[in-house]
């Protein structure tokens, strides 16, 4: 599918952009239970994932790194999600979100900020962009 | 300033408003080279050195001839100093794995620069640390050039070997090969020149730069992708020994033992890549249709026009300023990722490439994770230019 110029304007700036300029919790934190790196060798794009967990819940969470808009965005994005709810749902949701990025169809329903970021995905050659942080927790989370 | 060429690549005709800025990458392959290829591939396929029906014999016939035509492309007279290798990175690893392994011990050294791309670094790199012997990077000034001085510090009765690259693929510096294989040789240091972006436009004759090893890919030449060469000086042939065993490199084969053929025979087992040797023969031909002073005059045109046009955008960067640039420029946009850069150029037809250029300690030496990168080669026009500063003028307005 073929995203024309204006269409990829629009979701910048309606949705990319912001969250590229205000990410949620952009901050370094080196004391959290947990940290962990999303990098990508291919482009440099490397943020660290700063997650507190408590009772198998994520806490609070916080990112830092440099990235491009879509992977700070998709960043900042997934951890808007996973604060507040278990390492267990943190998995299934990486799941979904991936499954429904990666296959040619959407099959499952998001929220306006999830499905932005699936419609990147015809973005040229940006999927790896978007998948970064997801790929990265979910494997973490996998490990146990 | 060189005219019409882009007539000669199929690919402008099919694509008249593509504006591709990514030579340093690969170039794009003209029809001679396409049509040499499939005239291998439809009418003249057959393996070569093994048969004795015409088909073979004249297969191995244009393949012997295209190393021909190769060495003379280098001005050896010997086309036995080359082999065909997979790429320039396949051609730099046989160098390290054949030539440096048995020669490197414990505490000698190798010695390579901040330029050089990944290829050129990493099996330096490895070998050092197998051998623990010490890995040698020469630094670079603020500019991206490399200081002659410090380099010939570098080089001392423990470095076993140098190898650098003609032209940086990440900032476009050239560096005086010439002068620098004559201060290592002047210790008796053999030095490997990694000449993947300079051979399709530089005279690199072998007699003028007295180079011990030299590395290239053809499709940075014009021609197919899988196919490069390694020339190595008559003085070392008989150092390079097997790094891949199997057929067509044997002299003698029993259950006791093996003996080998000698270089260049003795590197290419298996069935080499033949039609793209057939490619890279049509490469040299059509690179002989131009003049190379030409060709170097057109893309030095090119980046100083560019150049100009981009040091006048505000919020643009250029990444080094080197004393001699080649037609290659990295840049950056002020809060603006390159990868976001490339793409949104791509919505505008320009190809350019983001990212670390496998030059990862280059670019950090230069503080930065990534750039933009622009490359220019003969079919590039001054036009493309202007169309490269409209588009990154709208993006920085649409960003803001």
């Amino acid at each position: 599918m073929v995203v024309t110029k204006e269409e990829v304007q629009a979701l910048y700036k309606a949705h990319i952009l912001p969250e590229n300029n205000n990410p949620y919790h952009f901050e370094a934190k080196d004391n959290a239970s947990t940290s962990l790196d999303a990098y990508n060798p291919m482009c440099g794009d490397k943020f660290q994932l700063h997650l507190n967990v408590k009772d198998d819940t994520f806490d609070t969470v916080h990112f830092h790194g440099f990235g491009c808009a879509i992977s700070k965005a998709s960043t900042s994005i997934l951890l808007r999600k996973i604060e507040g709810i278990s390492k267990v749902d943190a998995i299934a949701l990486c799941e979904k979100f991936l499954k429904n990025l990666t296959e040619d169809n959407q099959v499952d329903e998001f929220d306006k900020e999830l499905n932005t970021l699936i419609a990147l995905k015809h973005f040229d050659g940006r999927i790896d962009c978007i998948k970064l942080p997801w790929e990265a927790l979910l494997a973490h989370l996998m490990k146990g | 300033m060189l005219k019409n060429t882009k007539t000669y690549f199929p690919i402008f005709k099919k694509y008249p408003d593509l504006v591709y800025l990514d030579s340093a990458a690969t170039t794009q392959r003209p029809k001679l080279v396409i049509d040499a290829i499939n005239q291998f591939n439809s009418f003249e396929n057959a393996n070569i050195h093994r048969g004795v029906y015409d088909l073979s014999n004249s297969a191995t016939k244009n393949f012997e001839l295209a190393r021909e035509k190769v060495a003379k492309y280098l001005g050896s007279t010997n086309p036995k100093t080359i082999a065909f290798t997979s790429g320039t990175t396949n051609s730099i690893n046989i160098v390290a794995s054949s030539f440096l392994r048995p020669r490197l011990n414990k505490d000698d050294n190798v010695v390579i620069t901040l330029l050089d791309h990944h290829a050129n670094f990493i099996p330096w790199q490895m070998l050092a640390k197998e051998k623990e012997a010490e890995f040698r990077v020469v630094p670079i000034d603020k500019n991206g050039n490399l200081d002659l001085t410090v380099l010939e510090k570098s080089l001392d009765q423990k470095t076993k070997f140098l190898s650098l690259n003609h032209i940086s693929n990440s900032l476009g510096t050239t560096t005086d090969i010439g002068e620098i294989i004559a201060l290592a040789h002047k210790k008796n240091i053999p030095v490997m020149i990694d000449a993947a972006q300079s051979i399709a436009y530089y005279d690199l004759d072998i007699h003028q730069l007295d180079y011990d090893f030299l590395a290239f890919s053809g499709h940075k030449m014009f021609g197919p992708f899988g196919i490069g060469v390694l020339y190595v000086a008559e003085k070392w042939m008989k150092n390079i020994t097997p790094y891949n065993y199997g057929g067509g490199i044997i002299k003698d084969v029993t259950i006791e033992d093996t003996t080998f053929s000698d270089f260049p025979f003795n590197i290419e087992a298996g069935t080499p890549n033949i039609s793209g040797v057939m490619g890279l023969s049509s490469a040299i031909d059509f690179i002989h249709k131009f003049d190379k002073k030409e060709m170097i005059q057109h893309i030095s045109d090119l980046v100083n026009y560019c150049t100009d046009q981009l040091i006048s955008i505000d919020k643009v960067k250029i990444i080094g300023n080197p004393e001699n640039r080649s037609g290659i420029i990295s840049f950056v946009v002020d809060g603006i990722h390159p990868h976001d850069v490339a793409s949104f150029l791509n919505q505008d037809n320009i190809a350019v490439r983001a990212g670390m250029h496998c030059t990862q300690p280059l670019l950090a030496a230069m503080n930065t994770s990534a750039t933009v990168r622009v490359s220019f080669s003969i079919y590039n026009e001054r036009k493309e230019v202007d169309q490269l500063k409209n588009s990154l003028v709208e993006l920085i307005k649409f960003w803001s």
